[in-house]
């Protein structure tokens, strides 16, 4: 076998299809048996156009007197699999005839895994998307459990270490008479006026710089100086406990249901923690909690009983009147106060 | 976390090879692949791919009323159903699942037959 005809033959077993296009007649010359099993000989007069009707036969022409190369890609239906192929089109040396050697490269594999990679990373980043949905979700659930701070803590090393606060101040509250409130009113409206009155509660501490620590039914308790310390703690909590005085008793003026509040507010230690394995939950406890929440039983109806300790960081900006009894610890006798706002205006406008 | 048959195999590498030969003999059935016919390429790719991830627990969900409204338009029998099957095991086999999971796959396509093949009306 000569030379040339084991060249022709490698050339029509090759499993790159290749054609010999007559750019003047655009008719085929040559056809490999790639390229016909590809495109068919039905026709064997069948032109350039015929066989490849989405083919810019005038840019092919123009790229081809110019630099003497063309690229560009072509689908077909081969059965009923959709194949492309990476057309290149390059002018043959010969200067009697315009012949371009047309080669096409099967690129159906390419294709189809980028279809596959573009669905998969779709896939992905819906699955991306839905992971930090929930992830927002899990962490504005653990901020509503514990201040921010711990969760930090929390999330860099998965516990959150107890420590002591000292001195914070402590504001407990509870309502007189909750629960007959409760027998008296449909459990979905006395949930619904918590939900208004605590959250009212929660936007003044804040503003005055006191963070609700939780709730126990119509027990609520907020603490200033946790975790991150707080010059004047005592003010703060002195201050909110005459707002949520005054809240209320503006809200009783028009609401049906009358809530009535006994407060009680200490100065001292507290630890705080997250407490539990299973379900954790940020706690705020210790000396300054027992006292306020003692103190807060000898509260009168809409008025706020304090500390010495308390009473004496708050440095004559809080009205303040003995009450009795004092308190029943015998080896530290202690006096209760009862704190409400200054009623001379000059000093009202500190507050 | 229990393991996914999707990560237990490799992941999208490994799956993504599986997608493809079974893409491959879908078509080449003559039963099965006149179903693909008129079907997009990019779309028939990305049907198979969220499909086969999504039976081996990877990140594709496919609700049944999604699979039964992909189906409605086509008139798909027990034989055809029972073509996919095969078609689907010897895929897995020739990829060294084990029969076991194979299994599982399998149990997870036939739960869907009803959605997808018709009864079709012999009167």
């Amino acid at each position: 076998m000569s030379i040339e005809a084991i060249n022709e033959q490698l050339l029509r077993a090759i499993g790159v299809g290749v054609a010999l296009v007559d750019l003047e007649t655009l008719s085929l010359r040559f056809k490999n048996d790639t390229f016909v099993e590809w495109f068919g000989e039905e026709d064997p007069a069948a032109k350039l156009g015929d066989l490849f009707p989405a083919l810019d036969i005038e840019a092919l022409t123009i790229a081809i007197n110019d630099g003497g190369r063309h690229t560009t890609e072509a689908s077909f239906k081969l059965r009923r699999r959709t194949m492309t192929v990476a057309m290149e089109f390059n002018r043959a040396i010969n200067a009697s005839e315009k012949i371009v050697v047309l080669v096409c490269q099967n690129i159906t594999r390419i294709k189809e895994l980028e279809s596959m990679i573009d669905s998969y990373s779709m896939m992905v980043e819906r699955n991306t998307l839905e992971i930090k949905r929930e992830k927002e979700q899990v962490e504005k659930l653990l901020l509503n459990m514990m201040p921010r701070a711990a969760y930090e803590e929390y999330k860099s090393s998965g516990i959150v270490a107890p420590r002591v606060f000292d001195p914070v101040s402590v504001l407990t509250l509870n309502f007189v008479g909750f629960d007959d409130l409760l027998n008296e009113h449909d459990p979905g409206v006395m949930v619904s006026e918590l939900n208004d009155i605590y959250s009212a509660f929660d936007r003044i501490g804040e503003q005055f710089g006191c963070e609700r620590i939780r709730t126990n039914g119509d027990s609520y308790i907020a603490v200033s100086g946790v975790p991150d310390p707080m010059a004047d703690h005592a003010f703060a909590v002195a201050n909110a406990a005459v707002r949520f005085l005054r809240y209320l008793g503006q809200r009783n003026a028009s609401h049906p249901i009358k809530w009535e509040a006994r407060i009680g507010i200490a100065t001292g230690s507290v630890i705080g923690s997250v407490v539990g394995v299973q379900k954790y939950i940020y706690d705020v406890f210790g000396p300054a909690v027992t006292k306020a929440l003692e103190l807060r039983g000898f509260a009168a109806p809409m008025t706020i009983t304090a500390d010495e300790t308390t009473v004496e960081l708050l440095d004559g900006r809080f009205e303040i009147n003995a009450s009795e009894p004092a308190l029943h610890d015998e080896e530290n006798p202690q006096q209760i106060l009862s704190l409400s706002e200054r009623k001379e205006p000059a000093l009202k406008s500190q507050i | 976390m229990e393991q996914t048959l999707f990560e237990k195999y490799g992941g999208f590498s490994a799956i993504s090879r599986i997608v493809l030969s079974l893409y491959d003999r879908f078509l080449d059935d003559d039963d099965i692949g006149p179903f693909f016919d008129d079907v997009e390429l990019p779309k028939l790719i990305d049907h198979q791919t969220k499909f086969i991830s999504a039976i081996m627990g990877g990140p594709a969900t496919f609700s049944d009323t999604h699979i039964e409204r992909a189906h409605v338009h086509l008139v798909i029998t027990d034989l055809h159903f029972d073509k996919l099957k095969e078609l689907v095991d010897e895929t897995l086999t020739e990829f060294s699942i084990a029969a076991e999971d194979i299994e599982i796959v399998l149990a997870a396509f036939e739960e869907r037959r009803p959605l997808i093949v018709r009864t079709v009306n012999v009167d």
